[in-house]
């Protein structure tokens, strides 16, 4: 009885054995949502928290930190920065690299830019850069 | 798989930008598409990758007009999980000013699809401004080769390099082409 509704379950009912056959030699899935969308849950459930924004404003600020570097100032204890580093990680807006005997911590920006291509068209990224200056511009003027 | 090769001792470069995506294809696909010129000038501005794929040997990555924009060589060489290249830009005086520079791929297979980390690694210490180039070109090369293996069509995306890579650069009295 188990063995066989394991074998049913082998053979899902949405066809998507069928799919993966059909999927040509050179592995092209011709829909970039089926790779795009769980991903990008991870991704906005990860900047939706102040913190782990906090620590990737330290990454863009200086890239290739350590956990202690990064714990450094902060508010937060070692413990709640691994967590929040952990959740980062698995969203891809955090890489780690050992370099000797450090694990150094970087950010990944390429799912941010991967939102961008998928709402901003081609043609409105100068206009919004242009923007972007001008705000950026008019609030250093404020200093 | 052949033993490194003895150019550069990879633990002395120190990592200053590493990317990572995600991408629906085999390890054997995304491989190809990182060493062969028929690929690259799809996704890399129109730039041809042209790899003798063992430690040792030439990596070149060619601009459309024919010049030789890197003039590098193999130094680890795994097909297909790991490469890494010396990744030396050919401008003038730009590596006496900026020390060498080490390019990793790591392509490691997750799922049904493969994550490809790319290092950027460095001898010397360098300024943001210096490190803005590559920072600002990656993430649209791994974007547009992420879209080509996947649905067949390159982004079109046109970057210019970033204007304080180009004065940090003047500044060390690296000549500027063009």
């Amino acid at each position: 009885m188990r063995v066989t509704s394991r074998l049913m379950h082998d053979k899902p009912a949405d066809g998507s054995a069928v799919w993966r056959s059909r999927r040509t030699s050179q592995e092209l899935t011709c829909n970039h949502l089926v790779a795009y969308r769980r991903p990008m849950d991870e991704v906005f459930k990860a900047l939706a928290d102040a913190s782990r924004r906090a620590l990737l404003d330290r990454l863009h600020a200086r890239n290739g930190q350590t956990l202690t570097e990064l714990c450094d100032g902060l508010a937060m204890t070692r413990q709640a920065v691994t967590k929040h580093l952990t959740i980062l990680e698995t969203a891809n807006l955090v890489t780690t690299r050992r370099h000797g005997r450090e694990k150094l911590h970087f950010l990944n920006p390429v799912p941010i830019h991967q939102i961008g291509e998928r709402w901003i068209r081609k043609f409105e990224r100068a206009k919004l850069t242009a923007l972007g200056e001008l705000k950026k511009r008019l609030e250093e003027g404020d200093d | 798989m052949t033993e490194p090769s003895q150019a550069v001792d990879i633990s002395k470069f120190k990592p200053e930008t590493v990317y990572t995506i995600y991408i629906a294809a085999s390890p054997e696909r995304v491989w190809e598409a990182l060493t062969s010129a028929e690929f690259s000038r799809r996704y890399f501005y129109g730039f041809a990758v042209e790899a003798d794929l063992r430690a040792g040997g030439d990596f070149i990555v060619r601009a459309p007009d024919g010049s030789e924009h890197i003039s590098g060589e193999v130094i680890v060489c795994e097909p297909p999980h790991r490469l890494t290249i010396t990744w030396d830009v050919n401008w003038p005086g730009l590596v006496e000013a900026l020390g060498r520079t080490l390019v990793t791929y790591e392509i490691e297979a997750a799922g049904e699809a493969v994550r490809l980390t790319m290092t950027e690694a460095h001898e010397r210490p360098l300024s943001d401004d210096i490190l803005s180039g590559g920072r600002q070109g990656w993430p649209t090369i791994l974007s547009s080769l992420k879209s080509l293996l996947e649905t067949g069509k390159p982004l079109a995306v046109k970057t210019s390099p970033p204007a304080r890579m180009l004065a940090a650069l003047k500044a060390l009295g690296v000549a500027l082409p063009g």
